[in-house]
């Protein structure tokens, strides 16, 4: 039998050194990074709210993609664990256990308000941070979680910024359209509240239900109430094509003002031609800088240019990125207080001069002056035409 | 009272498109005593024919409408081939093709969910938007072809059952299967075509209704409620039943709408209170069946 002979040419030191040195390029992953930082995701791939939340799951991994190409995170790959929560409360809280479980520095939430308010009663108990863009007014007061973070506009934000548009157009006496769905009953309601406090007198108010066959009846009641203008308060997208053509064709020359819902490019294909000259609601503002920068680097993901659903994904998880690098570690006592302690942090949503911070003992961060209102022109989402609530 | 001529112009176009969803309804039900509640889908397979005929391979609108009818009638043969005909053939009894096709809508729902998604596309018509006068009645150029369209099916269809042979012998089957059988009529190929013909004018109710809006997955279900209740309205057993039916449905919606004094929202309860109405005092519709000669 040979005997394993260490070469007599090596010092036993030598020998050694290149032994663990062996052993540790073996383990390291061949990118480079020592160890990847989880970042959790909540999103609806299955469920009804899969059409908001694909495009901005897409912003998510935009920006992780972005993180890492100029270096990570402290040093480390941002690694996206993304679960589906099919937009169902019960599903989201589970789904944040099994992040948590499978160790994930911080959750973001991309569905909807019920869900992600169901996802903190999970997150609150280890004290994980949990980020949204969500609007829902409420979702930072129901429960005392202090790593619950809201930077996306909340409605009464976007409420307040449109009806100071309509302000600054004289409008007096309007209608309001809306849709039979419980979103669209919510938005008129607050459309109605909301132009009732500003003065703005409501003339008529008509629905649209989900699968009627046209929208003539109720346009000829908005038409002999002789409005200054008519809200639109509705998200289904088929009723919203009905109502645009009864505009056409019974010659309505009003403007229509729409909430965020007319921020999605659907309703520009689906109705198209129809809908020249309709103000609505956005938090983006593409000749902000920073989304500028945002529109490159998804160009170049995706050789398109974006709206604005994918950039609160960017945002979201840009926004858990500059924390974690102020809090300088991955822990998460440490992060939230980072989170909390975030001011002036400019993004890519909001109005051109406006940035998110918290103020003291709040975890809504979106600037209230921060929501624009838009023109659609030419079949494209166009400028911006108004910002912020004054 | 000068909205209620472009009104009735509206209501007479939704009326019509229940109508030919009625009638889809009636051509199978009239030889074979089968209910297909899948008559909504087809409608709604229609409008996705044609967004993909003249949508998506940019055909003249004409081809797209046709096509779409083709294929639909294609659709409405093979579901008799492979789920109806096994079950009458060995006698199944009346429900299991029933219920058959009521599996066949979730197929036909779950499949179109899978190509097309749940999200709308828009279809265009050969007339685009906006408004056109005729005299004293003024309204969308899509309602008038619709209009026009669907008279000249029912016309069609009319001719057919009174005026050919192969209609009588549908006669002939919804009165007596047996009797028909014996006298020489070809059961199968009566009910296949049934089947066809009914799925070919839902799909048309699609792809004219298509372009008043846009089209998704999700109205096929308003289609075949809708249809439905036309059907009991105007009666089960005339094809010019289906129509009346469609029109008195149409207008009671958009005259409750209009003038009613109730939230616009409530107008939607005008459906099923109308079939509800329509079953307890009236079943056999507005129009009776015919005496037989």
């Amino acid at each position: 039998m040979r005997e394993l002979r260490i070469p007599t040419n090596w010092t036993r030191r030598g020998f050694l050194a290149a032994a663990v040195l062996g052993i540790a390029t073996g383990i390291a992953p061949a990118t480079g990074f020592a160890e990847n930082i989880k970042i959790g995701v909540i999103t609806d791939k299955t469920g009804n709210a899969r059409f908001y939340a694909q495009p901005v799951l897409q912003g998510i991994m935009l920006a992780a993609k972005v993180v890492n190409a100029q270096g990570g995170l402290l040093g480390k790959k941002i690694e996206l664990v993304i679960e589906d929560d099919g937009n169902k409360p019960d599903v989201s809280a589970s789904k944040a256990q099994k992040l948590i479980d499978s160790g994930v520095v911080a959750i973001i939430s991309n569905s909807s308000s019920t869900s992600s308010q169901q996802a903190q009663n999970t997150t609150i108990k280890t004290l994980t941070p949990q980020v949204t863009h969500n609007g829902s007014d409420t979702l930072t007061r129901k429960l005392d979680n202090k790593c619950f973070f809201q930077i996306g506009p909340l409605g009464s934000i976007q409420i307040r910024t449109l009806m100071a548009y309509a302000k600054s157009k004289n409008y007096k006496r309007v209608a309001l359209m809306t849709d039979n769905t419980a979103l669209g009953q919510i938005l008129a309601k607050y459309f109605k509240i909301s132009l009732e406090k500003s003065g703005v007198k409501v003339v008529v108010e008509q629905v649209v239900p989900a699968g009627a066959k046209s929208v003539l009846p109720q346009m000829q009641k908005v038409r002999a109430a002789k409005p200054d203008a008519i809200f639109q308060a509705g998200i289904l997208g088929r009723e919203m094509v009905l109502f645009f053509r009864a505009y056409h064709q019974l010659g309505f020359k009003q403007q229509v003002l729409g909430s965020f819902n007319l921020s999605i490019p659907s309703y520009l294909r689906t109705g198209k031609d129809l809908m020249e000259g309709v103000a609505f609601i956005d938090a983006f503002d593409p000749a902000k800088p920073e989304a500028k920068t945002f529109i490159a680097h998804y160009k170049k993901e995706h050789g398109k240019t974006p709206f604005s659903l994918p950039g609160y994904g960017y945002d979201d998880l840009m926004f858990l990125v500059q924390a974690i690098k102020r809090a300088g570690s991955t822990d998460k006592v440490k992060v939230c207080a980072a989170l909390q302690a975030t001011k002036g942090y400019r993004g890519v949503m909001g109005a051109k001069t406006e940035s998110y911070g918290f103020a003291a003992g709040k975890r809504t961060g979106f600037p209230p002056q921060g929501a624009v209102v838009r023109l659609i022109k030419d079949n494209k989402h166009g400028p911006v035409v108004h910002s912020g609530t004054k | 009272m000068s909205d209620l001529p472009e009104l009735l112009v509206t209501a007479f176009a939704s009326g019509c498109t229940y109508g030919l969803v009625a009638l889809a309804y009636l051509m199978i039900l009239r030889p074979t005593g089968i209910i297909n509640f899948a008559v909504g889908e087809w409608a709604m397979m229609g409008a996705f024919a044609a967004l993909v005929l003249s949508g998506m391979l940019e055909l003249p609108s004409v081809v797209g409408i046709l096509g779409a009818a083709f294929a639909l009638a294609a659709v409405g043969w093979l579901t008799e081939w492979s789920v109806v005909r096994p079950l009458v053939v060995r006698d199944a009894g009346h429900l299991a093709p029933i219920l058959v096709l009521l599996g066949m809508l979730v197929v036909f729902h779950q499949a179109m969910l899978l190509i097309f998604g749940g999200g709308d596309e828009p279809l265009s018509g050969p007339f685009g938007f906006g408004r056109v006068g005729l005299g004293p009645v003024a309204g969308a150029p899509q309602d008038f072809f619709i209009i026009a369209t669907t008279l000249l099916v029912f016309g069609a269809v009319w001719l057919f059952f009174e005026r050919t042979v192969w209609g009588k012998s549908f006669e002939a089957v919804a009165i007596n299967r047996r009797a028909a059988a014996l006298m020489g009529i070809n059961l199968r190929l009566v009910t296949a075509l049934s089947f066809a013909g009914g799925a070919a004018i839902a799909g048309l109710a699609g792809v004219l209704d298509g372009p008043r809006a846009s089209i998704e997955v999700k109205t096929a279900l308003p289609f075949a409620i809708q249809g439905f209740s036309a059907l009991v309205i105007g009666g089960v057993n005339r094809v010019e039943g289906a129509l009346l039916g469609g029109i008195v449905l149409a207008l009671a919606e958009n005259l409750t709408q209009r003038y009613a004094p109730i939230p616009s929202g409530l107008s939607l309860g005008v459906t099923p209170l109308l079939l509800i109405i329509f079953l307890l005092v009236r079943p056999a519709g507005l129009l009776r069946a015919k005496e037989a000669s």
